[in-house]
């Protein structure tokens, strides 16, 4: 008997287009964050965190151990730019 | 006109235009980024209790940045000493945990496992302990516990 494989084309097609807009998406993400996924639930003690990570590796998700920072390091924040008042 | 020259690509050092006085001692600021620095944190707490402590009553003084400078680069040397140390000890362990803590969201909860070795290579090496300051009376640390509620779903 004659199996009507042409009405599970529609299926088969919403799971490609799902699953390579998916892995794409994910791609993306793990391209931007160095490999890792991307943080979430970011509060400001995070942000300032990855800013002082991005001035000491050069990316915000960028993690070194060292105990010495570079020379750079002391004079690099934005603290000397910013408004006291 | 008006060309912007990016600082990052400059020819020459940045030299600072206010520079601290020379009668100040100058000490190197920690390179640990975030993870490690968690991962370090309760050892940081075990191990520099006092200077932490007197840098955080200094500052309840008075906010001025100049009030507290000795109190503050005491807590730099011991943090960057403690670092020295965990690197020298316990190297392997200690980057395995900051790792696992990086790839899931700078958590505790999916890392235990890694954190229970770490936690006992310090011990053993270094005499320190993670307690969890404000834990009830009588129940379980959250890190000590067999089965908790909140874990990775993977195994």
């Amino acid at each position: 008997m004659p199996v009507p494989w042409e009405a599970l084309i529609p299926f088969g097609l919403l799971t490609v287009m799902f699953g390579a807009a998916g892995t794409l998406l994910n791609t993306s993400k793990r391209l931007q964050n160095q490999g890792k996924g991307p943080r979430y639930n970011i509060d400001a003690w995070d942000e300032m965190m990855m800013d002082r990570d991005r001035r000491l590796t050069g990316h915000p998700r960028g993690q070194r151990s060292d105990p010495v920072a570079p020379d750079d390091f002391s004079t690099s924040s934005m603290w000397y730019t910013e408004r006291t008042r | 006109m008006s060309l912007f020259h990016d600082p990052t690509a400059a020819s020459t050092p940045y030299k600072d235009p206010t520079p601290l006085p020379d009668d100040i001692p100058k000490v190197n600021e920690l390179g640990a980024t975030s993870a490690p620095l968690k991962s370090a944190s309760f050892f940081i707490g075990a191990h520099c209790k006092e200077f932490n402590e007197d840098f955080m009553l200094c500052k309840q003084e008075s906010r001025d940045p100049a009030h507290c400078l000795k109190e503050g680069r005491r807590v730099t040397r011991c943090a960057a000493d403690l670092i020295n140390k965990l690197r020298e000890n316990c190297f392997k362990e200690f980057e395995e945990h900051w790792n696992c803590l990086e790839y899931n969201n700078q958590e505790f909860y999916p890392c235990r496992k890694p954190e229970r070795a770490l936690n006992k290579c310090v011990f053993e090496k270094m005499g320190l302990t993670k307690t969890i300051p404000g834990t009830p009376e009588g129940k379980t640390p959250v890190h000590e516990l067999t089965n908790p509620v909140f874990k990775r779903q993977q195994k």
